[in-house]
């Protein structure tokens, strides 16, 4: 045991002076999560002047349907959303959940009832809570359209008062007070509730792409592994270890190791230099971020070994790595989240370690627990062991 | 004092082709054994094999009682390697380098300390033990090399060509290390194709060639492979086959190997032969540029056995 982290020590000291590899694996990394984050997050968080949004309409009487008529009749609000005016209240809350929506407005089913009334009536207005921007303007507009509808039923009612005292007055027979028996009808009543989707908490961009990022460049340290083991061997250090009492099992343990350590720096570096200068929340459960980083870097230092043995000189391997990295990030959605990439995809995303460790980041950033993120740590654990077996079986010492 | 190393009937090949063809011999304990040969002779393969880099195809190679078949970690655990390569972290200091192969072979805490210390002290760099190994010169570096694989105190001193490459003040220092190693009873088997260094430090040699053993034993004993006979050296213009016929008849002359522009010349007597060789050049038209005579060493004795210079 003592061997293995002399030699893991060994080459996380060297790889520490090698400023390309810094370069690769710490700061091409938070430089790609900044620009792409910053380029795309206000795509991704929804704030442009095209809001997608729903309403959906369950009151029994016709108070809902001309509040509805009001929000859909109106240009100007028109300009700033894309409404769907929807049956299925259930579809809408998902949509919103999912994202799929911004915003969405739920009319109940007794508001007309309810205003008749006199009673307090709630309208829920639902709205994303990574499009907080989009989501409050939406919000605004509901309580604006709530004030409106507030004042025209109170003039109509003002007008319906003084005609009634006008009819009293030509007709004394009328019967005193007809007027005032008709039920005080107001929108003072209507309370518009705001209501953040909980299930799954929408991720912003810079978050999205810290995630993408990590588990994409988590894996380069697998190609620093390989690089190490093929120029050992080239400058005859490896020949020179397997001279003294270590055997070949221990040596390799101790280069896998290596990788090991080095991918448990660059995760660190990555968590806390994507927290402290981008501000990333990778969700309150740190230990299931860390298994699911930790999995990943024991994968990687599998990969380095397969890549130690198909590659025989670095620069084979500077050409076979970043090709295998970059299949396995752009489908596992380091690059585009994956449910925007074609079906037939599956098979190579499910093989990604990359697929399993972003997802795994994106769930705990959703609010996922250890126990929710162990099934695709243990895949990404499965990927790195085949890999690492492999990598064995094939190496060469020689 | 017994044999420390015995190697049997050893045998390696690399699919059709045979680097090492039953070779035997063995090494007292403290003694210098020489392993001389041009570059693909075998030597480096012949020390894989004992050092466990290799498995051997036939044979066997004992070290301290330690069979090569079984036993690898014991017998690794009785040598010292130093290979022919600088074998050593560019961008990890000397101290740092010699750190991490004295952790290799089990050392660590002060007795770790200690012995990298000591091995600076060797290297003659305990001054210059923080600079990373990449900024010395090759000297340096192949003192390091050294000072690497003698730092745990092996019995036994493995030394693939240690001193390829390098300038002379270096090949000295180096050289009278190998000495001051012997000297403190270490055992040491040392391959190089410079017979000097070969002459300068072994107790007994073993002269290879394709793989095979072809003399073997003391100086002493390999000169009279040439049958103590004077080496004239002969630098010509040009040599033709007509010139070459011409010495060989010349009376005292018992052998002539041509290279290049250049004859080599065994008699028994230098002095008797001398004016008649530069004549008979002279007359065939092969102007002589110098001439030397010195007396056997392991040139003429390969030369003589091979019919070739180590340096071919």
């Amino acid at each position: 045991m003592r061997t293995l982290f002399t030699i893991a020590g060994k080459d996380a000291r060297i790889l520490v002076r090698d400023r390309t590899a810094l370069l690769v694996m710490l700061a091409m990394p938070l430089a790609l999560i900044f620009i792409l984050g910053s380029a795309l997050g206000s795509i991704g968080q929804g704030d442009s002047l095209d809001i997608d949004v729903a309403i959906v309409n369950q009151d029994a009487g016709d108070t809902g349907q001309r509040f509805v008529d009001g929000l859909t009749g109106s240009k100007e609000i028109d300009a700033l959303f894309n409404i769907e005016v929807s049956d299925d209240a259930d579809a809408v809350r998902t949509a919103v959940e999912k994202g799929d929506l911004t915003a969405a407005l739920i009319i109940p089913s007794d508001l007309t009832e309810k205003i008749t009334a006199g009673e307090p009536v709630g309208l829920e207005v639902l709205q994303d809570p990574g499009s907080k921007i989009a989501g409050g303007i939406w919000a605004g507009v509901v309580r604006a359209g709530v004030s409106s509808a507030s004042a025209q039923i109170i003039a109509v009612q003002t007008l319906q008062e003084e005609l009634a005292a006008a009819g009293a007055g030509a007709q004394p027979s009328a019967p005193q007070g007809a007027a005032p028996e008709m039920p005080p009808m107001t929108f003072d009543a209507v309370a518009v509730r705001e209501i953040e989707a909980q299930v799954d908490k929408r991720i912003s961009m810079i978050s999205y792409y810290s995630a993408g990022m990590t588990g994409m460049f988590l894996l380069f340290g697998s190609m620093f592994g390989a690089f190490s083991f093929v120029k050992e061997r080239r400058e005859q250090t490896l020949a020179r270890m397997l001279s003294t009492p270590a055997s070949k099992l221990a040596i390799v343990g101790g280069k896998a190791i290596g990788v090991l350590m080095i991918g448990a720096g660059q995760f660190a570096v990555l968590l806390i230099g994507t927290q402290m200068l981008f501000g990333v929340d990778w969700g309150q459960n740190i230990g299931a971020t860390i298994l699911v980083g930790a999995a990943e870097a024991i994968a990687a230092a599998g990969l380095a070994m397969t890549l130690a043995a198909l590659g025989k000189s670095e620069r084979a391997i500077g050409g076979i790595a970043p090709a295998a990295i970059m299949l396995f990030a752009a489908t596992g959605g380091s690059m585009v989240p994956t449910e925007q990439l074609p079906k037939f995809l599956l098979p190579v995303q499910v093989v990604s370690p990359v697929y399993w460790t972003v997802n795994g980041f994106l769930d705990v950033m959703r609010g996922a627990s250890v126990a929710d993120v162990l099934p695709g740590a243990g895949a990404v654990l499965a990927i790195g062991a085949v890999l690492f077996a492999f990598g064995v079986w094939r190496l060469r010492f020689e | 004092m017994g044999s420390i190393v015995q190697v049997t009937d050893l045998v390696k090949r690399f699919g059709d082709f045979t680097a090492v063809d039953g070779v035997s011999f063995s090494i007292e304990e403290g003694e210098v054994f020489g392993l001389l040969g041009p570059n693909g002779a075998g030597k480096t393969t012949t020390i894989s094999t004992i050092s466990c880099l290799l498995s051997p195809d036939g044979g066997d190679v004992v070290v301290s009682g330690h069979s090569v078949h079984g036993a690898t970690m014991a017998v690794k655990r009785e040598l010292g390697v130093v290979p022919q390569e600088i074998a050593l972290y560019p961008t990890l200091s000397a101290g740092e380098n010699l750190a991490f192969w004295g952790r290799m072979y089990g050392l660590s805490g002060a007795a770790l300390k200690s012995a990298v210390n000591e091995a600076l002290v060797l290297a003659g760099l305990e001054d210059r033990s923080k600079e990373r190994v990449e900024k010395y010169s090759g000297g340096m570096k192949r003192r390091i090399n050294i000072a690497a694989g003698v730092l745990h105190h092996p019995k036994v001193l493995l030394m693939d060509e240690p001193t390829v490459g390098i300038d002379p003040q270096s090949r000295n220092h180096i050289l009278q290390t190998v000495k001051d190693l012997n000297a403190s009873g270490m055992t040491v088997l040392y391959t190089s194709h410079y017979m000097e260094e070969v002459e300068f430090l072994c107790d007994r040699i073993a002269i290879m060639d394709h793989g095979k053993i072809i003399a073997m034993g003391t100086l002493n004993e390999l000169r009279e492979v040439v049958g103590g006979m004077d080496v004239v050296d002969v630098k010509v213009e040009s040599v033709s086959d007509s010139v070459l016929e011409c010495v060989r008849a010349i009376p005292g002359v018992k052998q002539v190997d041509r290279t290049d522009s250049a004859l080599q010349v065994l008699t028994p007597g230098s002095g008797a032969v001398l004016g008649k060789l530069v004549a008979t050049l002279e007359s065939e038209g092969s102007h002589v540029t110098s001439i030397t005579v010195t007396e056997p060493n392991l040139e003429s004795v390969f030369l003589h056995l091979t019919g070739k210079s180590l340096r071919d």
